[in-house]
């Protein structure tokens, strides 16, 4: 899971950052409104968290352009500002919700995870996909009802999988919602980050699709 | 333009107008006047001289003219000078000694007027103006006169220079008393403007001390005119100072407030359990808390006197239904609005949409599956009834909920001050806010504001 943080408060944006990556989500950082709205046009993200007072371009614009020129991508807007005049401003500009400052990351993170789940087409909030389970309030994976313990880079990859079962993932998509933009990728560790998955959940699981990527499936086990 | 020209040139201008246009009237009136008394008495002076003449007329058996003494006294003895007499028969005219042989037949041949009627020897003489022997201007009287079954008439002159001459000399003292009449009026307008407008010159010094802070308001014995005036100003003061206490008294509640749980959030730090959740969270939420609250109230007082705005309920309504829905997406809620497309509200949006917002907000919080709204219009009024099918209040709990800083469910953020916002909110503009049960199970809240249905 990839989150876009447009915060030009260094600090906070930190801060958010470190939080959201202890429950094993991959950020991008933009310090302002321009690089955001860059950021988030071109890059393949599951949620962006923007705030409304950026520099160089106010948090509403951007999310109009984003809406204009149709990235679906759902998006929390995060500001100081709590009049309910200003949430309905938001919401009618594109927003998928709120939260204003000052937040428990707790909450932001329990409201990405709702954003994610949703956008994927997921109403309830255990996500099961033969004895593998997600609850994805808590991030939380268990196969056979025994919790799974996985590495950030794996969880990233299998929540990804699980919250598209049974449809073919793109390699080259998936490793962009695994790995952060300065992160230096490398096609390879894909594999071996699969293959590792494949000793913990099961071989069958996640079957290769050649030459398009993989496909999280309870069908063939 | 004459609107930021000063009171006293405007005054002076107004004044100064009429007295110009009185003093001409009266100039032209007086005139008038005088003329017609001067000509009078010439007039009066010519007749007597025809009366004169008429009783000395006398004729032969020729049926010639002649007069039975001498006619000429003063001032008809003077040679030339426009004070003249003529009698004309039908067989001789004779000449008043002063026309030293000049004639003014031509003349009254040339300008002769028209008898006023027919019956002329009854009448008296009539006026006429015209050009005598020396190509001076003369003035006439003329009178037909029937002696010895023969009309005679009878003509006296009188220089016009007589008439002028001491019309001109009155005119000329005439035009200096009111000229002076009109400066003495200039000047004591001037002085009574002056002294009409002292009032205000103190009411500024008055203000002026006020701001400089020698004094607290304005005196309030002032002249009945500018009383109500100072009313006002003092009133303004007033309500001045009372904004600053109560923004006062804001700023050290929120640091109060603010102390407290700083105060503890130092101790923590030093004895290192700055990062015990358990410890700081409720810290959080409390300073939170308070700021939330003292913006609400800052917004509230910001309000004051009272507005005219208007905001169109339903759409609104709307919006808010629409963002309250995403907000708490986690729940499957129901909202129905009742609300006509045309109903308007009296009040800002921003605080329409912050009364409107909190109410709707809790109801989507504590409601099951369903929440409704509903308007009906009173006299002036509308009511906004806001119901929930969620566990409702006890009527002792409804009351607590207005108050400030009451939470009744410590897990459910934001429930603490939502309610007592809208209801301060909903009070400045003469509204108010009631806690029911609500037929649906839950809690009814309905909001009265000034309103009503607008006609499309």
């Amino acid at each position: 899971m990839k989150v876009l943080l447009v915060e030009d408060d260094a600090l906070l944006a930190g801060e958010i950052a470190a939080a959201l990556r202890r429950e094993n989500f991959a950020v991008d950082i933009a310090a302002d409104g321009e690089e955001g709205h860059h950021l988030g046009d071109t890059e393949a993200y599951d949620v962006a968290v923007l705030d409304l007072g950026l520099p160089k371009m106010p948090g509403p614009a951007v999310l109009r352009a984003w809406r204009k020129s149709g990235r679906p991508l759902p998006v929390l807007i995060l500001t100081a500002r709590d009049g309910w005049t200003e949430k309905v401003d938001g919401f009618k500009a594109g927003a998928d919700d709120y939260l204003t400052k000052p937040f428990r990351v707790e909450e932001l993170i329990m409201r990405l995870r709702a954003l994610v789940r949703r956008s994927a087409g997921h109403a309830a909030p255990e996500i099961a996909c033969g004895p593998l389970t997600f609850d994805a309030p808590t991030g939380v994976f268990a196969l056979d009802g025994l919790p799974l313990k996985l590495t950030a880079l794996e969880w990233r990859v299998l929540q990804a999988l699980i919250l598209r079962k049974d449809v073919v993932f793109d390699r080259i998509e998936l490793m962009d919602r695994v790995y952060e933009g300065d992160a230096g990728t490398d096609s390879n560790s894909l594999e071996v980050i699969v293959a590792r998955l494949r000793r913990k959940i099961g071989h069958a699981m996640i079957e290769t699709v050649r030459g398009r990527g993989y496909r999280l499936t309870a069908g063939l086990a | 333009m004459l609107r930021d020209a000063s009171l006293s040139r405007r005054l002076l201008i107004a004044a100064g107008g009429f007295i110009a246009v009185a003093l001409v009237i009266a100039t032209v009136l007086i005139g008038f006047v005088l003329h017609r008394f001067v000509q009078g008495q010439i007039d009066q002076r010519l007749d007597t001289q025809i009366v004169f003449l008429t009783s000395m007329l006398q004729v032969d058996a020729d049926g010639r003219l002649s007069l039975a003494g001498n006619a000429d006294g003063p001032p008809f003895e003077r040679a030339r000078r426009g004070w003249y007499w003529q009698v004309m028969g039908p067989g001789n005219t004779l000449h008043s000694s002063s026309l030293a042989g000049a004639d003014l037949d031509a003349v009254l041949t040339q300008r002769r007027p028209p008898p006023p009627h027919d019956d002329r020897t009854d009448s008296r003489p009539w006026p006429a103006d015209g050009i005598g022997p020396d190509q001076d201007h003369l003035h006439y009287r003329i009178k037909i006169e029937r002696v010895g079954a023969r009309d005679v008439t009878i003509v006296a002159s009188a220089p016009r220079a007589a008439v002028l001459g001491p019309l001109r000399e009155a005119l000329v003292t005439l035009g200096l008393s009111l000229a002076a009449l009109g400066l003495a009026l200039v000047l004591a307008i001037m002085l009574q403007i002056r002294l009409g407008l002292r009032p205000l010159e103190r009411l500024r010094r008055a203000l002026a001390d006020v701001r400089a802070g020698r004094s607290e308001r304005v005196p309030e014995r002032q002249p009945r005119e500018i009383q109500p005036l100072v009313q006002e100003l003092n009133g303004l003061l007033a309500q001045n100072a009372a904004n600053l206490e109560r923004a006062r008294r804001h700023v050290a509640n929120l640091a109060h407030g603010l102390k407290t749980p700083l105060a503890t959030l130092s101790i923590a730090a030093s004895d290192g359990a700055a990062h015990n959740p358990t410890i700081l969270q409720p810290l959080i939420m409390q300073m939170e808390r308070r700021i939330r609250h003292h913006l609400g109230r800052a917004r509230a007082a910001a309000l004051g006197g009272p507005v005219r705005a208007q905001t169109k309920a339903a759409q609104r309504l709307q919006d808010l239904g629409d963002a309250l829905a995403r907000i708490h997406h986690d729940k499957t809620i129901t909202f129905a609005m009742e609300v006509a497309a045309n109903l308007v509200v009296a009040c800002e949006q921003q605080d329409f949409d912050e009364m409107a917002g909190n109410l709707l907000d809790n109801a989507f919080k504590w409601a099951r599956s369903r929440v409704t709204i509903r308007a009906t219009c009173g006299d002036a009024m509308v009511a906004f009834a806001v119901e929930d099918d969620g566990a409702g209040l006890a009527p002792a709990q409804r009351e607590q909920v207005l108050r400030p800083g009451e939470r009744l469910d410590e897990g459910a953020p934001g429930f603490g001050f939502g309610l007592p916002i809208a209801s301060e909110l909903a009070e400045l503009y003469g509204g108010d806010i009631a806690l029911e049960a609500a037929s649906l199970g839950g809690l009814r809240v309905v909001l009265r504001l000034p309103g009503a249905v607008q006609a499309a």
